[in-house]
């Protein structure tokens, strides 16, 4: 009953932002310069940044920050200037955006993207809380309902949506969240953001249909919604109305997924570092999902192979050495191998008894990789038969 | 005369079951279930409710408190339960198996140190997989780096070996600079000790 109302409550709103298009509230360059609460929100917001600045789980290489900055700027067009990306290593999908332009991008946004658009179209959605002041909002919001000293801290916490440990951020923020019309205005807005910008609008709802695949697949599902999900519309609504939306403003969509050079670089070049983290979460399902869709958009297939050898290891399942073995073989075909391939790929013959097999492959291992950090181990094991 | 010693029962047993705090861990041979370990001196046993995520039957030491230094201690984890406990059914987490090969159980550590520091706010980093000795049981040593979201940086090393299908396992983590570098000698000779 309750989620009926909001769907009605929300179609209304897609409606009504058909009919006038939701503009932005500031201009490109925009400081505030009357509001005191405003400005020591600034004030905050920049400190945050500045220790921002020095994470350690930053992502500082120049071809992903280049590549995601270059995303920002053309969704963002005039406003380009006002804002700067922060590529987080964080193996969840969110992005956020504080009052003074700092946005954050985790690492789990990028391995989830299918394309570049889907990317812009989380981006433009940010940009417009941006641009239409929903920060502000929301902190006088708060304002009204607190009247403690900590106020700023917690104001801090809320509204740069990653400082607190997860449990008291997830807390904070179910509280205190952007509110739905916010989200939606920031929807509409941004779509409009991504179609200016030649981006194809059909991804603000894709994005949403990504999620919903990978909650499917998951074995573990959030038992509470993640952080994102907390703040924002469930992605079932979400992917509705902005398909409804997408579809009777900018047509249907052409053909099919295509090839995305730009994002496929960045993945191909990058992965053993984007996917690592994910592989970490111990969350099988939903790396195998992530997996699918790289087989899907044409990732190095060396690449995905490997992580497929890597998840079955892992997850140690009946029959799941064997689909290792056959994952981390077709992996070690291609010269495009982490040398890394050969080395688990040895350690499961080892499971095999086959230590003629283990041997050729730890030697090819040492190898490619004469510096490893683990060569006693494995010299340890090449040197079996002598013992 | 009865009921001042009733009262002097109960309020003793109110406290005895009341108030938690660190023990010493009294130099020389330790046992932690049916792992031994020789511990030298200053270490302190943190009560268990103070390390969250740690099995019933692990014990958690340190000299400069925990978020400086500590040595975990994990004896006889069986096949197919996880080296931490709880009881947050979407934790995930990750789960040894009797028949797991150095590099796994390297990774089986990994993975459980991001759920420890924080999945999503830690990367941790394994290296330096080697043989090592515990008693009459081959089993692994190898050193990690954690980087935790608004904390310090963390290093440390661990030793784990398999016997009768269940994982021995003891690993150290200090802050760097200084706590690392302060108790790592100690700690390894520690973690080197261990045997059934």
């Amino acid at each position: 009953m309750q989620r009926t109302a909001l769907a009605v409550v929300l179609a209304l709103l897609v409606v009504t932002a058909g009919a006038q298009d939701i503009e932005h509230l500031i201009p490109p360059g925009y400081v505030p310069e009357e509001a005191k609460d405003e400005q020591g929100l600034w004030l905050e917001l920049e400190e945050y940044e500045r220790e921002l600045n020095k994470s350690a789980l930053l992502v500082r290489d120049a071809e992903i920050v280049n590549y995601l900055n270059g995303i920002v700027c053309r969704v963002a067009g005039d406003y380009c200037d006002d804002f700067r990306v922060y590529i987080v290593r964080n193996p969840g999908f969110n992005a956020s955006m504080t009052a003074t332009g700092m946005m954050q991008i985790w690492t789990g946004m990028i391995v989830r993207a299918t394309s570049t658009d889907e990317l812009a179209a989380v981006i433009g959605h940010e940009i417009a809380h941006y641009t239409r002041l929903h920060s502000l909002e929301r902190l006088r919001s708060l304002k009204a309902k607190m009247a403690t000293a900590s106020f700023f801290d917690l104001g801090l916490a809320v509204l740069t949506g990653v400082s607190a440990p997860v449990g008291q951020a997830a807390a904070i923020l179910s509280f205190l969240s952007f509110n739905r019309e916010q989200e939606t205005e920031a929807d509409l807005l941004g779509t409009k953001l991504l179609a200016d910008a030649a981006y194809d609008p059909h991804a603000a709802y894709r994005v949403w249909h990504r999620l919903l695949d990978e909650e499917a697949a998951a074995e573990v599902k959030r038992e509470k919604p993640g952080l994102f999900s907390q703040t924002h519309p469930n992605s079932e609504e979400r992917a509705d109305y902005l398909e409804e939306f997408v579809r009777s403003r900018y047509g249907e969509p052409h053909a099919g997924d295509t090839a995305d050079p730009a994002l496929l670089a960045i993945l191909n070049r990058h992965y053993l570092l984007l996917m690592e983290d994910q592989l970490d979460t111990n969350r099988f399902g939903r790396t195998q999902e992530l997996l699918q869709r790289h087989v899907q958009i044409g990732v190095e297939p060396a690449l995905v192979n490997f992580f497929y050898g890597e998840m079955y290891r892992q997850r140690g399942r009946d029959g799941d050495i064997e689909l290792a073995i056959e994952a981390y073989t077709s992996a070690v075909s291609s010269p495009n191998t982490p040398p890394e391939a050969h080395k688990n790929l040895g350690y499961l013959y080892l499971k095999k008894k086959d230590v003629a097999n283990a041997q050729a492959q730890f030697r090819r291992y040492l190898e490619a990789r004469p510096d490893a950090s683990d060569r006693a181990m494995i010299e340890f094991y090449l040197e079996e038969d002598a013992r | 005369m009865r009921r001042i010693t009733c009262l002097a029962i109960l309020t003793m047993a109110g406290l005895a079951g009341c108030v938690m705090s660190y023990s010493l861990v009294a130099p020389g041979l330790v046992t932690v279930q049916d792992l031994k370990l020789q511990a030298d001196g200053n270490w302190n046993r943190a009560p268990a409710n103070y390390v969250p995520l740690s099995r019933r039957d692990a014990e958690t030491w340190t000299r400069d408190g925990l978020l400086l230094d500590r040595l975990v201690i994990v004896p006889g984890v069986p096949d197919g339960e996880p080296v931490l406990y709880s009881r947050e059914p979407t934790a995930a987490l990750p789960v040894f198996r009797a028949d797991m090969l150095p590099n796994e159980i390297e990774e089986l550590v990994e993975s459980s140190l991001v759920k420890v520091f924080g999945e999503g706010q830690s990367v941790v980093n394994t290296a330096n997989l080697r043989p090592q000795r515990f008693g009459e049981h081959p089993g692994v040593m190898f050193d990690f780096e954690a980087t935790v979201t608004d904390s310090p940086e963390y290093r440390g090393t661990a030793g784990a070996f398999v016997a009768n299908d269940r994982l021995y396992l003891v690993y150290f983590i200090g802050a760097v600079p200084h706590y690392y570098d302060k108790h790592l000698a100690s700690a390894t000779a520690i973690i080197q000790s261990a045997l059934l």
